[in-house]
């Protein structure tokens, strides 16, 4: 009886077995016959991007994931060519009869992705929008000077500022700043439809999207890329991995510890340009930093290089004053500001009432090393001039709600403007709270000279503004700066085209694909 | 057993009851604001105050608790997920998505570690000596063996150098069965590495343990060959823990991809949950702890099924 018994198991057992076998065997198989990499036609650029972009929403910056896909799939009146200088997009041509008229004249015949026409009404209904505070838009603040829009025709648009402004057309240049239908000017409808050089065709979740070549793009005979072919990889070096190995063209963010090895690769480019800015802020509410000699006291205490090493393998260069636009005007204004000397943080301090130092907790975040880093080497820094530093470090999420409720002493941060334009600066010494500026830090004095300095309409002028602004910046400091790290692309060398393009800009190169081919 | 299995199913329905409101409450207690997240992506042009609000609303966030633990609840009960607050796909398409890949990833790897723990330790049970030793050897390191590092040498190795296999990433089947295939090499022999040694450690020492049963001995004075004896009744009755330590490897498994999804940028299930968890994306992270953690309540009572399969005691 019981031999039977595993005589039945032992048949039904066979065949299992040998089907396992099969399998396995098939798989490898399979493995085997398809070589390395996916599918590579000559037009289609396979690019791995550092995060799946959330749910596109009209005018609200969603980070640089989100950037890059409304660098492809969108224009705004103003773009960047690929040196990074501002250029007509949507516009034609633009012209500034006086300092405070701009008469925009559009391309003929322009359309949206969704085949309807983009007319002048389109500009004068989507820039009003993002004015508004209602919108949550990223350029209420870059938009506030607009007086009066009004289309003149289907293709001209003159736009009337209540005063000179000039950054004004740099705003329009922000990938959020895109000209958009009407259809899409609220928060619930995903803001998909552009007329931009690339088509949103396809898009999975978790895994990647597929942008096809806009043909009614108004500059579309100069599109080389018939298909962009995104893939997501989170991971720093599973995303260098991929273009080492092969698996895709290009790559955004690569990350410190991989610079190097990207860089010594055969067939691959670095192109690193310097980007974002690291500092620390303070809580000038309550607490020792609310005392402006402290807060000086730390911006000399900062050793700058040893923070670039810990936390960017050198990748950056140190920072004594405040990041400027590359503008042979303003050469040299704000970029010294403060240095490295312990011993005159130590006397700044006892002048404060602090000769044997005091404790403080210095908020930084578990999630990206580099702030993580940059704080450890910020804390050492401060320990040697007696302030006894205490690290806290949440996850992202946290660090973003402590950091806007004002739960910190100190803490470290890394920001970029969304323009060039020193009045990037401007949201850090007045407004409201937030997260990454100084908890309640207000100063009407540097926001007057830095509006000075955004009003200005000859370069004499300028200097003397933002010189007045940072003469107050070094002694008040709303924050003191650390360095600017470099932010890198790679790409493999069939990749034409594409630059990196400088300083906050970095974010914004996703322009330079509309020119970019790849020749395999 | 029916009795059995039924008061099985109860207690594990009230797990996951209870699972449900812990993760719901564990996640509205940590720290942390999904709406100033979805505006404050790490480069962080500031957010206007007015952006996060608005966001709060349309996601439901400025209800009562209470509220929100109710909608939650009740959607729970039929079905109904939510939708993710990044992407706004609905978090059962998400999950519906996501699953048949881990569980794909996790059945082959559980395969591997089947087909080749089991006969091994079966193996160095029987011969013993230096096979035996080698094998200890072998098992340790295969347990200790973090499984990122082992990830990474192979890709390393059959990706960066001998350029074999991709690094990682994914492709549907229907689009590229080829690829498909392919990427799923590196990350199932990653995860089975750990997960073989485990099983062949535990075949091993249940092997051990019944050879020295007196009815071994009984079986061979009536004549059967030693080999007869092996594989008739040893092994089968050896296999019983090893059964529950699979069991409960596979359900593990489910939850502890997220390593090799990440270093194989596999988007799995695991990835996507400690994704939903940094962005605090709640409903995401509500379904996927809730469908991780009816499968593993399932695969422990599909185990005790199974004990009464190969052991006829547990059936009476």
């Amino acid at each position: 009886m019981r031999t039977s018994t595993t005589t039945r198991l032992r048949a039904a057992a066979r065949p299992r077995v040998a089907a396992l076998t099969a399998a396995a065997v098939a798989s490898l198989t399979l493995a085997a016959c398809g070589g390395g990499s996916s599918s590579a036609s000559e037009s289609t650029l396979r690019f791995g991007l550092s995060a799946e972009p959330v749910t596109l929403t009209t005018g609200v910056w969603q980070g640089s994931a989100t950037n890059f896909v409304l660098t492809l799939v969108h224009r705004g009146l103003m773009t960047l060519d690929e040196s990074g200088e501002l250029v007509p997009g949507l516009a034609e041509s633009v012209e500034t009869p006086d300092p405070t008229t701009y008469v925009f004249t559009l391309h003929e015949g322009l359309t949206f992705s969704d085949g309807s026409p983009l007319t002048a009404q389109n500009v004068k209904s989507s820039l009003e929008y993002y004015a508004d505070p209602e919108s949550g838009s990223t350029l209420i603040a870059g938009l506030q000077d607009i007086a009066e829009i009004t289309a003149d025709s289907d293709t001209q648009v003159t736009i009337t500022l209540a005063a000179p402004n000039n950054a004004f057309l740099e705003y329009l240049a922000v990938p959020t700043a895109a000209i958009v239908p009407d259809a899409s000017l609220n928060a619930d409808t995903p803001n998909n439809v552009g007329a931009g050089p690339f088509v949103l065709e396809d898009s999975q979740a978790g895994v990647g999207m597929t942008l096809a070549k806009f043909d009614d793009y108004y500059d579309a005979e100069d599109v080389a890329l018939e298909e962009i072919d995104v893939s997501y990889y989170a991971d720093g070096d599973a995303r260098a991995n991929a273009l080492v190995s092969g698996d895709v063209d290009m790559i955004d963010y690569v990350t410190w510890e991989n610079f190097d090895r990207v860089g010594d690769t055969d067939g691959v480019e670095l192109a690193a340009q310097p980007g974002p800015f690291q500092y620390v802020q303070f809580n000038t509410v309550e607490g020792p930093f609310a005392d402006p000699l402290v807060r000086e006291a730390v911006a000399h205490a900062i050793n700058r290089d040893n923070a670039l090493t810990a936390a960017f393998q050198s990748n950056g260069e140190p920072l004594y004053g405040v990041v400027m636009p590359e503008d042979p005007a303003l050469e040299g204004v704000g970029d010294d500001l403060w240095s490295y000397d312990p011993d005159r943080a130590k006397e700044l301090l006892a002048e404060a009432g602090y000769p044997d130092g005091f404790s403080a907790t210095l908020l930084a975040t578990s999630q990206y090393t580099f702030l993580q880093d940059t704080a450890l080497s910020v804390q050492q820094d401060l320990q040697a001039i007696g302030i006894d530093v205490t690290l806290d470090a949440p996850d992202w999420s946290g660090r973003l709600e402590k950091g806007a409720a004002g739960d910190y002493d100190l803490a470290v941060s890394g920001d970029v403007g969304i323009v060039t334009n020193p009045s990037y600066l401007l949201g850090h010494v007045q407004g409201p709270d937030n997260f990454n500026r100084s908890f309640g830090y207000q100063n009407p004095e540097i926001a007057a000279a830095l509006t000075d300095g955004l009003r200005a309409t000859d370069d004499a002028a300028r200097v003397a503004a933002y010189e007045e602004a940072f003469s107050i910046f070094a002694t008040d400091v709303p924050f003191a700066t650390i360095d600017t790290r470099d932010q890198a692309w790679a790409h493999s060398d069939d990749v034409e085209g594409f630059a990196n393009l400088p300083g906050f800009h970095t974010f914004f190169s996703g322009y330079t694909l509309a020119n970019t081919s790849i020749e395999r | 057993m029916f009795s059995y299995v039924l008061r099985r199913i109860g207690v594990g329905a009230g797990l996951v009851l209870l699972v449900l409101t812990l993760i719901f409450l564990a996640l509205h207690l940590v720290p942390g604001d999904p709406a100033m997240l979805l505006l404050s992506q790490g480069d962080g042009a500031s957010v206007t105050p007015e952006a996060v609000a608005r966001v709060r609303t349309q996601l439901g966030l400025d209800e009562p608790l209470l509220t929100q633990y109710w909608q939650f609840l009740s959607g729970a009960l039929t079905g109904d997920l939510g939708e993710s607050f990044r992407n706004q796909q609905a978090v059962s398409e998400a999950i519906g998505e996501r699953l048949p890949r881990t569980l794909e990833l996790v059945g082959l790897a559980t395969l591997i570690a089947v087909v080749v723990g089991v006969p091994w330790g079966a193996l160095a049970a029987r011969k013993g000596g230096w096979f035996d030793s080698l094998t200890s050897v072998l098992t340790s390191i295969g347990v200790a063996l973090p499984v990122f590092v082992f990830g990474s040498v192979l890709i390393l190795v059959f990706a960066l150098n001998l350029g074999w296999l991709p690094a990682g990433g994914f492709a549907e089947w229907g689009e590229d069965p080829g690829r498909h295939a392919q990427v799923l090499v590196l990350p199932a022999i990653a995860l089975a590495v750990g997960f073989a040694s485990t099983v062949a450690r535990m075949t091993r020492s249940a092997v051990l343990e019944m050879l020295h049963q007196d009815w071994v001995r009984t079986a061979r004075s009536l004549g059967l060959s030693r080999r007869a004896v092996f594989r008739r009744y040893v092994l089968r009755n050896s296999l019983t823990p090893v059964v529950t330590t699979v069991g409960i490897g596979v359900g593990t498994l489910l939850g502890s991809t997220v390593l090799v999804e990440r270093v194989f940028n596999y988007p799995g299930l695991s990835s996507l949950l400690v994704e939903a968890v940094t962005a605090r994306d709640y409903p995401v992270v509500q379904g996927i702890v809730i469908t991780i953690a009816v499968l593993f309540v399932s695969i422990n009572i599909l185990v005790d099924v199974l004990y009464g399969v190969l052991d006829p005691r547990v059936r009476r």
